[in-house]
């Protein structure tokens, strides 16, 4: 997978470069409006992670240009800008998802693979992790061929750590990422622990592997080797 | 109307006026009074004394030369308010005041008198001639009588005018003084779009105009301040949590390393949550949230209800609700999800183990009800940014805050009590 991410901020592009290595990703940058317009006309990316503000523009200018050329690439919306008025611009124009920034960047790589997922596979897509098969489009989880009842919540902690396998995961980002909207309410992530167990709980009925590792007491790990 | 204000009582302008105007009109009475009765009273006996002389004059020069003894009787006869009496011994004029018995009216009524010896047939006689002083009476009550319309005219002209005046050239300024009393920050008006012709008036409307002006952009630099600071620090709040989400990520840290790191992580939580309510707070601030939604309440609450059912949970509270149907009102969407997550998340919060909380929405109010510490809190900071009741709780203070500012926004009350265990705040829209 191609990803093209567009931020003049360098630490944080810097960043996030580093957090998506090691997974399927090819990863391009762009500090300026400039250069990440070169970059589009010249090559094709599965996904364009795009900061609005810009030193030489406006985002958005870049959004209208994809829009006219009718291109395919899902568009991450990364913004410091949080008003409804700003995210309707930007899904109007195009954009498939929207982060306020400041954001995790275990989201930002959830909701990239989604939208990989949604544009390439127009959704229908089975995510495999060893014996565990996940269909995203009709929302079933097989192990070793058994169906797994899961909650909404459980389903969406199971993409989200399978997502971000390999990473260290505390309880608050984890608790924030369940809680979508609600998530600057949070003051209690003990609510997560309930939802870790139960999975593991039901995993391990099924005779799936524990791939959850617990760090430290308040981290987790979806672990590929065990 | 009065109204007391710091203890004393304050009076109307008006009534200050006409209590003046009354004092000095009770004053003019009693003074003048007294001294138009003696004037008048004077000025007739002059008047009566001057008569009685030109009488004596003419009765000196015309008849005394040509009256003879043996006429006198007769004269006298015809004579009504002048006789000639036997001489009394004196020699001089003599004036004075004596009650003599009328046969019409039958009754004693007041005379002025004048006795003067005069010369007939070189015999030596008292003149006397009198006066009928009953009309002096008459004319000094006719007198009092108009005094006293004349002041009660004069009263009620005060009153009159004076209400007429604070109807009419003071309504400017009372208009000014409601307009003040209205007065927020924030809110921009202008005074001297009042009209009005009197120039301290119109002074003080500018004066005014200039004060508010002065404080509004006061206001709106330091909101401004806070939006800004409050955008700005987005960006290196987002650099300082991408990197320690990185470093968490390190296989080498130890176990005490990790927990540190992992704290920090949650600092920088809380410092968002810190940012986006600052955000919040000033975003109601600059008015840039409009009320024309209809919002139905129970469905926000329903929207947010099992989320905040399963924080309630891990503390075990249990949350009951008594929830009217379709209770719609005009307002905006995202402040009143905004109102409600944060009643939500307050009752929980400061909640106990094994607690309870309570919903009640009907077409009147909307009341959240939680258990908590056994006393009642302190009502007079506790809706000021960035107080606290518990200074070491996690919350950073904006909460109540936040929900009294959307409640001032959409001119609803929210009042606070202790009842039954319960602290209770009520919002009644």
């Amino acid at each position: 997978m191609k990803i093209l991410i567009i931020e003049d901020e360098f630490e944080i592009l810097l960043s996030i470069k580093k957090y998506l290595v090691g997974y399927d990703f090819v990863i391009e940058t762009a500090a300026t409006l400039k250069t990440a317009i070169e970059k589009i006309e010249l090559y094709s990316y599965d996904c364009i992670v795009l900061d609005l503000g810009l030193k030489d523009g406006d985002g958005f200018d870049l959004l209208k240009k994809l829009k006219n050329k009718n291109r395919i690439e899902g568009i991450i919306i990364i913004s410091a800008k949080n008003t409804l008025e700003t995210k309707i611009e930007g899904l109007t124009l195009g954009a498939d998802d929207y982060l306020t920034k400041p954001f995790h960047l275990s989201e930002l790589m959830v909701r990239i693979q989604a939208l990989v997922r949604r544009k390439q596979f127009s959704g229908n897509n089975v995510i495999i992790f060893n014996e565990i098969e996940i269909d995203t489009f009709l929302k079933t989880v097989r192990v070793k061929g058994n169906k797994l009842e899961l909650t909404k919540k459980e389903m969406d902690l199971l993409l989200f750590l399978i997502g971000n396998k390999n990473k260290i995961l505390s309880r608050s980002v984890i608790a924030e990422h369940l809680s979508g909207d609600m998530a600057d309410m949070l003051d209690n992530y003990d609510f997560v622990y309930a939802h870790i167990k139960n999975l593991k709980k039901k995993i391990k009925e099924m005779g799936g592997t524990n791939y959850l590792k617990s760090i430290y007491g308040t981290g987790y790990k979806w672990n590929e080797e065990t | 109307m009065e109204q007391a204000i710091n203890g004393m009582k304050k009076h109307k302008l008006l009534e200050q006026t006409i209590k003046f105007y009354f004092i000095y009109s009770i004053l003019v009475v009693v003074i003048i009074g007294p001294l138009f009765y003696i004037m008048s009273n004077v000025l007739y006996e002059k008047d009566a004394n001057e008569d009685l002389y030109a009488t004596k004059k003419q009765f000196e020069t015309i008849q005394s030369s040509k009256l003879k003894l043996k006429d006198i009787n007769q004269w006298n006869k015809f004579n009504r308010n002048a006789s000639i009496l036997p001489f009394n011994g004196n020699h001089e004029d003599n004036l004075f005041d004596h009650n003599y018995y009328d046969a019409i009216n039958k009754e004693y009524e007041p005379y002025r008198v004048l006795n003067s010896p005069v010369k007939i047939d070189n015999h030596l006689f008292t003149f006397s001639t009198k006066i009928n002083m009953v009309e002096k009476e008459n004319l000094l009550g006719c007198i009092a009588i108009l005094f006293a319309t004349l002041l009660l005219l004069l009263i009620l002209g005060f009153l009159l005018i004076t209400q007429f005046i604070s109807k009419k050239l003071w309504q400017p300024f009372y208009a000014t003084l409601e307009k003040m009393e209205q007065f927020e920050v924030g809110n921009f008006f202008l005074m001297s779009e009042i009209e009005c012709k009197t120039e301290e008036f119109h002074r003080l409307n500018l004066v005014v105009d200039k004060l508010i002006s002065k404080n509004n952009l006061i206001f709106k630099s330091q909101r401004e301040f806070i939006e800004n600071a409050a955008h700005e620090l987005q960006t290196p709040i987002a650099i300082f949590r991408v990197k320690i989400e990185n470093i968490l990520q390190n296989k080498d840290l130890n176990s005490e390393q990790f927990n540190l790191i992992n704290e920090l992580y949650g600092t920088i939580s809380r410092l968002v949550k810190l940012n986006k309510s600052l955000l919040v707070l000033s975003k109601i601030d600059s008015k840039t949230y409009t009320l024309t939604d209809k919002v139905n309440i129970n469905e926000v609450i329903l929207n947010q209800i099992d989320f905040f059912c399963e924080q309630a949970t891990s503390k075990n509270n249990v949350i009951t609700s008594e929830l009217f149907d379709n209770v719609t009102i005009n307002s905006n969407l995202i402040l009143i999800e905004v109102l409600i997550s944060n009643l939500f998340l307050n009752t929980i919060n400061h909640n106990k183990t094994n607690g309870e909380i309570q919903i009640i929405l009907n077409k009147q109010k909307l009341v959240f009800m939680n258990s908590g510490i056994d006393k009642p809190l302190q009502k007079e900071k506790m809706f000021e940014r960035f107080s606290k009741s518990n200074p070491s709780s996690q919350g950073n203070g904006l909460g109540l805050s936040i929900i009294k500012k959307i409640v001032d926004t959409n001119q609803w009350a929210i009042s606070y009590y202790y009842k039954n265990s319960l602290h209770t705040f009520e919002i009644t829209f």
